[in-house]
């Protein structure tokens, strides 16, 4: 086993990451070792990467334990840069966090340097394993006598990569703030954002919501002269001990609407697993339309007549809010002839235009069940004759005697989706449907699994839906 | 004296302001509140004998029980064509009905299967389906679904004989709200235990042979109605109905008792047996 990390008394002890554990023992025996968890550390490292949004929306996460931030045209709430920097070290100094930064023109050439604990202007004094190439390569460049970043940028780059190749010349441009990478933030930018300060913090949820809401009116204004509405709204709540609670909520149309977000807002508070929690209380609260959809200026009925449109698309926004998006569901045609691929529901917040549906035909009693099992389930069935129609079935504990039937109606399988389906009998069971109806009256929808014979000896009955 | 005489002029003219204004709403209940029909005459005319207001009010809750727990697809099928005809009397041809279901139930009972619905004459666009965690979820989904003005019809499904959160205060909170929006509201009970409701209509449903087409095949749905309770004191009505898909309404089903399937090729073990 080996040490990923040690705190600071360990490093003064002499300990670092990569040492042996029990070497370690051996060095310090009443070292307090535990296991490596990779899973909390990264959602550690998201937590405070949401943190930092406060500082730019541009925060990106390097792992194991770096955070880049973009802070470009950021700093006009802070006196400079350092001021900035200085902000965030308090903070993290608060939440019991140490933090060595370093500023750069260039993400490489900061996250060198904060590696290193140099400052910017100090490029050149990195050493060459700065360059996160290869342990052959660091030891081949030492030989050469070139033990700093300094070194190289001095040399002709051809020689260099001709000797280690091209991707040395693109890190040391890089380093060198010759070359920019751009960074790949943890939050899309959103399209409009608005945001509050305060200077003694909220710890009312009432006073937030509030506040959540006079964003929203100001977001919408900027919405309706672009002739946009919103779709999906996120909210960051800042708490002042480096805690984030995000909410969000997607609505059905587009959306301008005040008191519908009002509405929609408090049902998402509701549906919460853990309740929001002021605790020493929020101070920066940023609300942010991450999808926008054209929405033209509403224009009221002459005859005053209500928008019966728009109280539908409320409802479903409200009920998807509450429920989960995935709950609220409209029907869609499914082309395939498999009959329970007919049981397509999407989301009713997705609805497109509406698709044609098959017609039945005229006369007929109804061919295809109202209720579906998916999937069917077993039953015993008596038949006169092995490939015949059923006789008796044996369905949840309880006899059925069948008194009318109808079939089969045979449904091949999807022969074309499995390997080598075109060879004979490995293109999946068919299927033979019966309509059949019990003495009671009760109408049932029966198949028989394989062909009798020529598919499998003795084929299974499934039921797999319920007529009216 | 005086004084007295103008008291009971106040008094003449309040009874007559009551009565009136009681005359009033009664015609406006007339007027703002339509009926839907089955569409079989003799059951339309018995539930209501005002022409033409036969049938039963929109805008109402009405509840239709399973007879037994088996019964439950057509007591469905009967809740959503009942549905659907509410949603054209009340010319809302272009709102949806909302349908609340229990996921539990649908687990049991199986999904809601749009091909199915075409069959029966439905549009499945015309359905938003909503599925809920428990009856609690559903109980509100339905109350503020049943709110909302533009929507054509709600139906509730509800299973199990108490479901939590189910009372009198329930339904009158979904039969005041339907009132007020004017969508007709229908609850959907299976395995239900008789309780105190609300609702304007209990009926019963129960699945009931189908009149066999050529060769003994399957014919069209038949229910079996038993109308339970009535705001307006009928009792004891029976019917069975047959859903035509082309009319788009119900017609009276003749009375047919099952009759075994006959197929050439039975032998009758029982003869066989008895002689032996």
């Amino acid at each position: 086993m080996v040490l990923m990390a040690v705190d600071r008394e360990a490093a003064y002890l002499g300990l670092a990451p990569g040492m042996k554990l029990a070497d370690a023992r051996a060095r310090v025996p009443d070292l307090k070792a535990f296991d490596h968890d990779v899973l909390a550390d990264a959602a550690l490292l998201e937590q405070l990467a949401d943190a930092c949004l406060r500082y730019t929306p541009m925060v990106s996460v390097s792992p194991p334990r770096t955070l880049l931030l973009n802070i470009s045209g950021c700093t006009h709430f802070f006196a400079s840069e350092n001021a900035l920097v200085e902000d965030a070290e308090d903070r993290f100094d608060q939440a019991g966090y140490s933090l060595s930064w370093a500023l750069a023109g260039t993400p490489d050439a900061a996250l060198a340097l904060a590696h290193h604990g140099l400052r910017e202007g100090a490029e050149a004094q990195l050493p060459v394993s700065a360059l996160a190439m290869n342990d052959n390569t660091h030891r081949a460049l030492e030989r050469a006598g070139l033990y700093h970043i300094g070194d190289l940028a001095e040399r002709p780059r051809a020689a260099l990569v001709a000797r280690f190749g091209s991707l040395l010349a693109v890190r040391l441009d890089r380093i060198m703030g010759i070359e920019d990478r751009p960074i790949d933030p943890i939050r899309k930018l959103a399209n409009v954002t608005t945001e509050r300060r305060f200077a003694e913090p909220l710890t009312h949820i009432d006073f937030a919501i509030s506040c959540l809401e006079e964003l929203f009116i100001e977001a919408a204004r900027q919405l309706e002269e672009r002739g946009q509405g919103a779709r999906m709204i996120r909210m960051i709540l800042f708490r002042c001990d480096g805690d984030v609670a995000r909410l969000a909520i997607e609505t059905a149309p587009a959306t301008r609407d005040a008191a519908l977000f009002k509405r929609l807002l408090r049902e998402r508070i509701d549906a919460l697993n853990d309740p929001l929690n002021p605790g020493f209380g929020y101070d920066l609260i940023r609300l942010s339309i991450v999808a926008t959809d054209s929405l033209e200026m509403e224009q009221y009925r002459l005859e005053g007549g209500q928008d019966k449109q728009g109280d539908q698309a409320a409802l479903v926004s409200q009920l998807s809010v509450r429920l989960g998006r995935t709950q609220v569901q409209h029907f869609m045609p499914a082309d395939s002839h498999i009959p329970e691929q007919g049981l397509l529901a999407l989301p009713a917040l997705d609805s497109g235009p509406p698709k044609a549906w098959d017609k039945p035909k005229a006369g007929e009693p109804p061919l295809r069940p109202l209720h579906m099992f998916d999937p069917p389930q077993h039953i015993k069935v008596l038949a006169e004759v092995p490939d015949g129609p059923p006789y008796r079935f044996t369905w949840r504990r309880k006899v059925h005697r069948v008194s009318r039937y109808e079939g089969p109606e045979r449904i091949s399988s999807e022969w074309w989706q499995r390997r080598d389906g075109q060879q004979a009998g490995k293109g999946g069971l068919t299927r033979d449907y019966y309509r059949v109806e019990d003495m009671r009256g009760r109408r049932y929808w029966l198949f028989r699994h394989g062909l009798y014979g020529s598919e499998k000896a003795n084929p299974d009955w499934y039921i797999h839906g319920l007529f009216a | 004296m005086f004084y007295k005489l103008e008291q009971t002029m106040n008094i003449v003219d309040s009874h007559i302001l009551e009565k009136f204004s009681a005359h009033k709403s009664q015609m406006l209940d007339n007027i703002t509140v339509p009926n839907f029909t089955f569409g079989a005459a003799s059951l339309d005319i018995a539930l209501s004998k005002e022409t033409p207001n036969h049938g039963l009010p929109l805008a109402q809750l009405h509840e239709i029980h399973t007879a037994e727990p088996d019964d439950s697809s057509n007591a469905a099928a009967l809740t959503l064509l009942l549905a659907a005809r509410a949603r054209m009397a009340a010319e809302t041809s272009d709102q949806p009905i909302t349908w609340v279901r229990d996921r539990g139930e649908a687990r049991r009972q199986g999904r809601l299967y749009p091909p199915g619905l075409v069959e029966l004459g439905i549009n499945p666009d015309h359905i938003l389906y909503i599925d809920a965690a428990d009856s609690i979820a559903v109980l509100r989904a339905a109350a503020d679904a049943v709110r909302c003005a533009p929507i054509g019809a709600v139906i509730v499904e509800l299973a199990g004989k108490n479901p939590k959160g189910l009372d009198l205060t329930a339904t009158r909170r979904l039969a005041l709200s339907a009132k007020k929006s004017g969508v007709t509201t229908f609850m959907l009970r299976s395995k239900a235990a008789p309780m105190p409701s609300a609702a304007f209509s209990r009926w019963q449903v129960a699945a009931a042979p189908s009149k066999a087409l050529a060769a003994n095949a399957v014919g069209h749905p038949v229910f079996e109605l038993t109308l339970l309770r009535h705001r307006g004191g009928l009792d004891g009505l029976n019917v069975r109905l047959e859903w035509n898909r082309e009319t788009r309404s119900f017609q009276e089903a003749p009375d047919i008792s099952a009759v075994p399937a006959v197929s050439g090729i039975r032998t009758d073990h029982e003869k066989i047996r008895a002689r032996a």
